[in-house]
């Protein structure tokens, strides 16, 4: 690693490995607030998928480009 | 206690079925806090499904798009969503049993370490290579998540700090050797930072294009399920979880393929 008084490459911000400080309890506090605090942008990711095989922006969707599911839907 | 910590001790109540990965494990790790949703790595059996339905019915969870949670499916890499209320949060679940990119040999010694955990979520080795996504702001954590690795050979293969490859090299020259054929732009080392720098921006853009392919293949063969998605939720609307997956199952053995063209994970 670099010596002690070199540049560092940074990737995250010093708030952000300041987690590192807290307690457990402390964490678990702070993770809740975020939580509740992050529901305002319910509305903005109501059709997004942050994990998994569809983890890509709608927008981005292939198919979305096609056709609306509902206007071809096949019927079962 | 957050509900994804509560969520985890239901699902793991009498053995280890899941363990948390992705952005409610960077928050374990403490890295930073930056996902509101929750996602897991379920044990790949029948028992630990019907188990994570129960808890899921329990809450009222609804299934959003994607593959039915089978192992039909999650053996080939598909995942699995749903979501509910609890009071004011959207609290949404992510499921899969292949995440991409881990070995299996990392997949099973992952269950073996974190057995009799709580919480038990994936270490830095796992995750970076979860995290290795399409997604701009996924690779800061990949960054920070090289450095929580012990093993000095580890470091070298999946460090994206130029300063800290260069520091590394200096000190482990011989292992800087072996490791060039495993990450090709561990070679322009000799050549100084600059050219370092790129070779990882090139290495990490040549890996975000990977995942978004992969991602495309998944999306493309889940069209006709798409199709069909609204007449599901129609069908499926009030209805107790394992129910409405009973639906959604056989929907998915019409409309959505099992096994997809190769992907890169």
């Amino acid at each position: 690693m670099a010596a002690h008084g070199d540049p560092r490459d940074e990737f995250l911000s010093e708030e952000d490995l300041d987690l590192r400080n807290l307690s457990f309890a402390e964490l678990l506090a702070w993770w809740d607030l975020f939580l509740h605090q992050a529901q305002s942008s319910n509305d903005l990711d109501e059709d997004e998928y942050s994990h998994g095989v569809f983890a890509l922006p709608r927008a981005d969707w292939p198919w979305r480009r096609v056709a609306a599911p509902e206007a071809a839907a096949p019927r079962t | 206690m957050t509900i994804y910590l509560d969520l985890t001790r239901a699902f793991n109540s009498g053995r280890l079925r899941t363990i948390i990965c992705s952005g409610q494990a960077v928050v374990l790790l403490r890295l930073a806090i930056a996902s509101k949703d929750g996602d897991w790595i379920l044990r790949e059996d029948q028992e630990a499904i019907d188990h994570v339905l129960s808890v899921l019915e329990a809450h009222g969870a609804s299934y959003r798009f994607g593959a039915p949670l089978d192992l039909r499916w999650l053996r080939q890499g598909w995942s699995s969503h749903f979501q509910f209320r609890l009071g004011d949060l959207r609290v949404r679940t992510d499921f899969f049993s292949r995440p991409p990119r881990v070995p299996p040999s990392e997949l099973q010694a992952l269950w073996s370490a974190q057995e009799g955990k709580d919480p038990p979520f994936t270490g830095p080795h796992v995750l970076l290579r979860i995290k290795q996504t399409g997604r701009e702001k996924d690779w800061p954590i990949v960054g920070e998540l090289a450095r929580l690795l012990l093993d000095v050979r580890d470091q070298m293969l999946h460090s994206r700090s130029a300063r800290d490859l260069l520091a590394l090299a200096k000190d482990h020259p011989d292992l800087l050797a072996g490791l060039v054929a495993e990450r090709p732009a561990l070679a322009v080392v000799t050549q100084g930072l600059d050219e370092l720098r790129l070779a990882l921006e090139r290495e990490r853009f040549a890996a975000m294009d990977a995942d978004a392919s992969r991602i495309r293949t998944y999306l493309q063969a889940s069209e006709l399920l798409a199709r069909v998605w609204s007449e599901i939720e129609q069908r499926t609307a009030g209805l107790p979880l394992r129910r409405a997956h009973a639906i959604v199952v056989g929907y998915a053995e019409r409309w959505l393929p099992t096994v997809i063209p190769a992907t890169s994970s």
